[in-house]
């Protein structure tokens, strides 16, 4: 005997299947069943990971979905069925109903009315009616909907029978055996699987419970009666039903020959001119870019490597991937949005001649061993990152080019995670939702000595061991359950045919927007290739830097014409001065700079690599640079491992690099180290690599690799983790970290102004880079009413920086820019003519005031900001006048109103409402207008502190700019103090931290005593007494709340 | 005129510590959950402020008792206090949901000074356990902002010149203006109501705004600002909530000590007893338990109440933990006055008619002996319906269509009996029920419809340990 399951929810059915696909394909398999079909509530989101999981088995996969209609068609109830595909074209029907159902209805949602049954092709599809087990409706009623439903599947339509052992379940089989009979039909056993096994019934109720966003206790009927709903061993089933009704699912599983696997990707055609087949025109496009790059001509190994990987490419058919990219890129060049390529596929010769990267491969060759791996057969990756500005032109031209019948976004399933997980299931518990927010409050997930289950504990969530343990299985079977479908950044999905015949389509949060039902993975582990188009702010920043030094220069700047390795450049960053620059701007970055001291192209790939959790954690970042520092030999146990950790000196720092290791060092086949890297990047938070620990060990020591050796590179493969920064994306990255470093050295103004008019971007605030830019010998002018542009602008043959209108807080785009436009040749006389010029609200007016931007008419901003005050009532009147200058005379001739005397603003007041208004000030920093009041007088600037000598006990003060506690760093906290000279690191220990949080948490100025450490030019503070000065802002005499 | 004004700025906490022996950090949250809204002198001693994230709260004291702000509530509180003062000073306006303000022109003669006034509140405040920032001034705005900024003083209460000479040293933030009004006088340069008050008029009004020279005006007495003096209600109600659930009726006789005692205060006012109190127990999830204490005879004394709960609460136990304890007098008698006993009492409302029909009902059959009962959503049969205290709604459960075709015993045993015999016959079945997991009363169990040697119809299931039992049996 054996058996077909016809109906099963995953948990892709969100808040109602309580098992992963994977789980109930493994159960299947294991209870020996002959098929398993997932049926998602109008979805196929679970299949390819049951897919997967069956791929090597003899259970065949079927796909299906469940449904229920809209409305009744028959005038009594709407029925629910579950539709299975029998081949492919049952499966693009399929899809296709899907998609119709879910683009009529918001996210999350479906809406499937009867006309879609009729007016859509299912001819390929199998219908499994399910009546319902209660119901109030007579027989005659229930025949007349099976009859309409029968009709829409002539031959094809079945009566489904579940027997969940449920209340009233006799009467329900004999309606059946009623109905099968008046419809002259057959029925079919169906197991209306909700979980893999009975033992998941409290998780399908938790669910059930959040589902109606109710407790446990409360859900009552909204329960089911028992855990009956899962997949049942055959002996089980065979005393339930009767055998022929077993028999059934069987003769219908046969009729389903659908397999997943054969779906292929499909590339559009529309890129080839006619008469051309892709790999010639691949090939003209790659021709004619290289001669582009290199006029003098191609040198040899670049054309070989040329050969080489049109080579590759037209043996794996991928012309029209890199034809698309290349579409795409070609799109964005011709309107002048930056962009560029990252990836494996994209460190590559063609993918430099066809402009998709700059990395150019006769300068690194290095990088271009690995193009694309033959025998993983797995897609090619380009990410291609464009100016965060303008990512939406691109997204939308592709969506014009191949239509949205073609073109959509993929998935981003998103998860359970701790923190939703616990809140959930602790409201169905009906824990107080007080109590569960108060213990997520206090829950550090960094920690990691303790683990959250245990800080729960510690914390007395509940005094009953046994709910405890309920509370914890619940939530740990939980992580992971996805919630919704969310977009993916940026990953495109473009097909030949219509994509909803390929992956059904449903509508995104965001208006105009789709996305397929698949999520990266799915597509990868199906085969299917994806875009992926990201936004990057750097690319926005140098693009407009780029466009300053042109001009500035007179002609045309763009990213080759910069020229390589300039020693100034790498002498900038070596000592640490790199706030702004690309990628390696962050405190870290700052202090691994003159450690590193790169000083060459490929130093920058590695910096970019080096500062991350992986190299942190799997403690390589030291070994590396006592080896490049010539402290310490660099050795290698054999010439295979040292082609693969050759260029950074024996140390793996690059993900590829461990894969490659596994391969080499230890035996891993092509197939092999896949799995790995793709648990490496399951694994991210657990660095649970056990399963591969005893292979990995075993194969190095079988190649004759010493048991510690092993060990020791099993440890940094665990501390990768995930963490690890592939090489292929550094190369790129480098790539802009030297385009921007070398516009930061040359052209500080530009480089700043850039940055200033591509917010919100990067890690400083514009007050931190305009001080920067000042202390790089930048003059900074005000934003002035006369003066200034809605953008921030260079004066004087680039020396200086002109503050623009959009730094003025709340002033919306439309004022700024009319302010400009309507700016009269000789500049505005007054305010009111500002006023009535522009028509500006009296709101956006006070903003300009309260900036300071009037200051060219008056000196005293109360005094400006008490005028305009008056104009409120004074507008219509003045509209009504004629056109020109005479508009403003309107206001002038009235009587003068008395004028109070008010205050001068002092300097601190000034100070203040310039950060309040526009976030910097140009005037003297906070920290220097109480100094001169007589405060910090023991204690040393930033400046001062650099000169200090070390292990000396000193004192510092500053505002508080930044607070870190990076994960990789146990219980450190950074804090960064800004004061009139630069920045000052501070190093706060766990214990210290513990004893004073309050200053350190609440301060927004603060006084450190500590100790002063060196290390080279990198200077801390070990902090010691931490005070909390915050109140001295107030003695300024304005009150603090303006200050943030 | 002179006002005094009374600034509680931690009521709630100081009302919740009132019914708990021991002292720790405490904290009210923003609705929202995300900032702290205000703290006790114990939570600010740990560096807690109001306007704190409640993370950075939680991370400055790890032991930190939280409650959900509750303006409703607060203004219950308020008027609790505004009940006691009241016997002192009136009128009293409320300004909810921590203020109050007293006149305190008429009280100067009858205490003989402002600041002897002050003296008998502070004294006030401190027997009932109330932390308030007092301010005497010559409006109301001025008295009330001056509290509420801590700038009250209580020498020279009475000294008009200092009076103004502190108001115009108040700083803005602290003068009440709403924020858009703040930010232009800020803007102006102006730190203190003095500046603001140096403006001329009219300007002020046109260039701010007119209803900003009212309120200016306001403050400084050159408008009127009229009181709606706040009237007692004429029953006695006072309440006690809980910061942690009370569990034991010993639990309970601590805060009810006190609420008692306010009473006696009152009734000894009042000049008058009452023969009946009314306390009524507030629970998380159930309708209130509602006890009605009689006394003999007409009474006011504390300790005789006291003694009457306790007799009463030896004979009941909580039928579910209580967050919140209510005590109401709606009845009051003169001293000395025989007392009918008619069986409804003389509660003109029938809804309290049917309460006194109960509760004596209860007095004297005992407390659980009286039941209404009622369907209840649950798989479980035992579970299936509940008995509730008569009187009171079905409440939670959700409305989903009960099992109408599901085949249930009119008569189900209270207990199942182990069955001792092999049925004649096998009717109906099985039927799995599993479900309770979640409160420990966890069943699995297949249950058939069997009929026994005798004849009859009997509900018998067979559990996880295999045993066979009878649950219940049909007619």
């Amino acid at each position: 005997m054996s058996y077909a399951e016809l109906h099963c929810f995953s948990n892709f059915t969100f808040l109602t299947g309580a098992s992963h696909p994977g789980e109930l394909a493994e159960q299947a398999r294991d209870l020996g069943y002959q098929a398993l079909a997932i049926t998602d509530t109008c979805s196929v989101a679970g299949i390819p990971r049951a897919w997967a999981a069956l791929k090597d088995s003899t259970v065949t996969l079927i796909t299906g979905s469940y449904f229920e209609l809209n409305e009744a068609p028959a005038g009594f109830m709407s029925p629910a069925f579950v539709l299975l595909a029998r081949n492919r074209t049952g499966y693009g029907q399929l899809c296709r109903l899907i998609t119709t159902a879910r683009r009529r209805a918001t996210k999350g949602e479906y809406q499937l009315n009867p006309a879609d049954l009729i007016g859509h092709n299912l001819s390929e599809c199998l219908c499994l009616w399910l009546p319902p087990s209660h119901s109030p409706l007579s027989t005659e009623q229930m025949t007349a909907c099976g009859l309409w439903l029968q009709a829409c599947f002539p031959g094809r339509f079945w009566i489904a029978a579940v027997r969940t052992l449920e209340a009233g379940e006799t009467d329900y089989l004999a309606r059946l055996e009623r109905l099968a009979e008046r419809l002259q039909c057959r029925i079919t056993a169906a197991g209306q699987v909700h979980t893999h096994s009975r033992a998941r019934q409290p998780l399908q109720d938790v669910l059930t419970a959040i589902r109606h966003r109710t407790t446990l206790d409360q859900a009552g009927y909204y329960l089911f009666q028992n855990g009956e709903r899962y997949l049942r061993p055959l002996a089980v089933l065979q005393r339930l039903f009767p055998a022929a009704w077993l028999t059934e699912t069987l003769i219908i599983a046969q009729q389903c020959q659908f397999d997943p696997g054969s779906l292929c990707y499909e590339y559009p055609p529309d890129l080839v001119p006619r008469g051309q087949t892709p790999a010639a025109y691949l090939r003209q496009l790659t021709s004619a870019g290289s001669q582009r790059r290199y006029p003098d001509g191609v040198p040899a190994p670049v054309q070989a490597l040329i050969e080489k990987e049109l080579g590759l490419i037209g043996e794996m058919a991928y012309e029209h991937y890199f034809l698309t990219i290349h579409d795409i890129v070609e799109f964005a060049r011709g309107e002048g949005i930056l962009c560029q390529g990252r990836g494996s596929a994209a460190n590559s010769a063609v993918c430099y001649c066809l402009g998709i990267t700059e990395v150019d491969p006769s300068r690194v060759e290095l990088l271009f061993e690995r193009f694309i791996s033959k025998d993983r057969n797995e897609p090619p990756d380009i990410d291609v990152d464009f100016e965060h500005e303008r990512r939406e032109e691109v997204i939308q031209y592709i969506y014009r080019r191949y239509g949205r019948e073609r073109a959509a976004l993929a998935a981003t399933v998103i998860r359970y995670r701790p923190r939703s997980a616990i809140r959930d299931v602790g409201k169905a518990l009906g824990f107080d939702p007080v109590l569960v927010e108060q213990l997520l409050n206090g829950i550090d997930w960094r920690d990691r000595e303790t683990d959250w289950r245990q800080q729960i504990i510690d914390k007395n969530l509940t005094r009953n061991p046994r709910v405890a343990d309920q509370f914890f299985t619940l939530v740990t079977t939980l992580l992971g359950f996805p919630r919704h479908l969310s977009q993916h950044v940026g990953g495109f999905v473009i097909s030949a045919g219509p994509l909803a015949e390929l992956v059904p389509v449903e509508n995104a949060a965001m208006p105009d927007r789709t996305v397929i039902q698949w999520d990266k993975d799915d597509l990868e582990s199906l085969g299917l290739m994806k875009v992926d188009i990201l936004a990057l702010g750097m690319l926005s920043a140098i693009r407009k830097a780029l466009e300053l030094v042109s001009t500035l220069r007179g002609r045309s700047v763009s990213m080759p014409d910069i020229p390589p390795e300039d020693p100034a450049v790498y002498a900038m960053l070596q000592a640490g001065d790199s706030m702004g620059v690309f990628q390696v701007e962050s405190r870290a970055q700052m202090n691994m700079l003159p450690r590193l001291k790169p000083s060459t192209y490929y130093d920058l790939v590695i910096e970019v690599a080096i500062v991350r959790p992986g190299p942190i954690q799997g403690d390589i970042v030291h070994p590396y640079l006592r080896r490049k520092h010539g402290l310490e030999p660099v050795d290698y146990p054999n010439p295979a491992v040292r082609q693969v950790l050759e260029r950074t000196l024996g140390v793996p720092i690059f993900q590829e690099q461990v894969i490659k290791l596994a391969m080499v060092a230890a035996g891993f086949s092509g197939g092999e180290a896949d799995q790995l890297r793709r648990a490496m990047a399951a694994w991210k938070a657990h660095g649970d690599l056990t399963p591969f620990r005893e292979r990995l060990i075993q194969g190095m020591l079988e190649r004759g690799h010493n048991a510690d050796f092993a060990e020791r590179l099993y440890q940094q493969i665990c501390g990768f983790g995930g963490y690890g920064f592939p090489e292929s994306h550094a190369a790129s990255f480098a790539l802009l970290v030297y385009v921007s470093a070398w516009l930061k050295c040359h052209y500080p103004a530009a480089f700043c102004c850039a940055l200033l008019n591509s917010q919100p971007m990067g890690f400083y605030s514009p007050s931190q880079l305009v001080q920067d830019a000042r202390r790089h010998g930048v003059t900074v002018h005000p934003v002035d009413i006369n003066q200034s542009q809605w953008e921030h602008t260079l004066e004087d043959g680039g020396h200086s920086l002109r503050l623009g209108l959009r730094l003025v807080r709340g002033l919306s785009a439309r004022a700024g820019k009319t302010v400009v436009s309507e700016r009269p040749v000789s500049g505005y006389r007054d305010m009111a003519q500002v006023h009535i010029r522009c028509r500006l609200s009296q709101s956006d007016m006070e903003k300009l005031a309260g900036a300071g931007t009037f200051g060219v008419f008056t000196h005293n901003r109360h005094q400006a900001y008490w005028q305009l005050l008056a104009h409120e009532d004074s507008l219509p009147l003045a509209l009504n006048d004629g056109q020109g200058d005479s508009r403003s005379d309107a206001s002038t001739e009235r009587p003068e109103p008395e004028e109070p005397a008010l205050p001068r603003p002092t300097e601190a007041q000034t100070v203040l409402a310039d950060y309040a208004s526009q976030g910097l000030s140009l005037g003297r920093h906070p920290l220097a207008l109480l100094r001169q009041q007589g405060y910090f007088r023991h204690c040393l600037d930033a400046q001062q502190l650099t000169r200090a000598e070390s292990g000396r006990p000193v004192q510092v003060a500053g505002l508080v700019t930044g607070r870190q506690r990076p994960g990789s760093a146990a219980g450190v906290t950074f804090v960064t103090l800004e004061d009139e000279t630069g920045n000052i690191n501070v190093v706060v220990w766990l214990n210290t931290a513990r004893r004073q949080r309050r200053p350190l948490l609440t301060a927004r100025l603060l006084h450190v005593k500590g100790t002063l450490e060196r290390e080279g030019d990198i200077v801390h503070v070990i902090a010691g007494k931490l005070s909390d000065l915050s109140h001295l802002i107030q003695t300024m005499n304005v009150p603090s709340r303006d200050f943030q | 005129m002179l006002w005094l004004y009374l600034h509680f700025p931690h009521l709630l906490l100081d009302h919740l510590q009132r019914s708990r022996k021991e002292t720790s950090a405490m904290v009210v949250i923003t609705e929202s959950g995300q900032h702290v809204q205000q703290a006790c002198p114990e939570a600010r001693k740990q560096g807690i402020e109001p306007g704190l994230r409640l993370k950075t709260a939680l991370s400055l004291a790890t032991e930190l008792a939280t409650v959900q702000a509750d303006p409703e509530r607060e203004r219950l509180i308020l008027v609790q206090q505004a009940r006691w003062l009241y016997r002192h000073a009136a009128p009293i306006t409320l300004y909810p949901p921590d203020g109050l303000l007293v006149e305190a022109s008429r009280l100067q003669r009858l205490y003989g000074s402002v600041d002897a006034l002050w003296d008998r509140v502070e004294r006030l405040l401190s027997d009932h356990q109330l932390t308030a920032s007092l301010a005497v001034g010559q409006t109301p705005l001025a008295a009330r902002l001056c509290a509420r900024a801590q700038r009250g003083c209580r020498d020279h209460g009475d000294d008009t010149a200092l009076m103004t000479a502190r108001l115009k040293a108040l700083p803005l933030d602290h003068a009440g203006f709403e924020r858009r009004t703040l930010e232009r006088l800020l803007r102006l340069g102006l730190s203190t109501l003095g500046d603001v008050f140096a403006l001329p008029p009219t300007e002020l009004a046109r260039r701010l705004a007119p209803e900003t020279l009212m309120y200016v005006q306001k403050i400084q007495g050159n408008r009127p600002d009229p009181q709606t003096a706040w009237q007692p209600l004429h029953h006695f109600e006072q309440q006690a909530d809980f910061i942690h659930d009370i569990e034991y009726t010993e639990g309970l006789l601590f805060p009810l000590q006190r609420l008692l005692g306010a009473l006696e205060d009152d009734l000894r006012w009042r000049q008058q007893d009452t023969d009946r109190l009314l306390l009524l127990l507030h629970h998380h999830q159930s309708p209130a338990t509602r006890i009605t204490i009689g006394a003999t005879g007409p009474e006011h004394r504390a300790e005789a109440f006291l003694d009457l709960v306790r007799l009463r609460f030896e004979q009941q136990s909580l039928a579910a933990p209580v967050t919140a304890l209510t005590l109401r007098v709606k009845r009051f008698l003169p001293r000395h006055e025989a007392i009918t006993q008619d069986l409804l009492g003389d509660a003109p409302d029938l809804q309290e008619a049917w309460h006194t029909l109960i509760s004596r009902l209860q007095m004297k059959l005992g407390a659980s002996t009286l039941h209404r009962l009622v369907p209840q959503a649950d798989h479980r049969p035992e579970r299936a319906w509940t008995t509730q205290e008569p009187g009171h709604r079905q409440t939670g459960t959700p409305a989903v269509a009960a099992h109408h075709h599901s085949a249930r015993p009119l008569w189900l045993m209270p207990h199942p009996r182990p069955l001792q015999e092999t049925p004649e016959a096998w009717l109906a079945g099985p039927e799995r029920i599993s479900a309770g997991w979640w409160d420990g009363q966890r069943v699995h169990r297949d249950y058939y419809i069997a009929q026994l040697a005798s004849g009859a119809l009997a509900w018998v299931f067979r559990d996880v340990r295999e045993g066979w039992f009878i649950h219940g049996w049909f007619g």
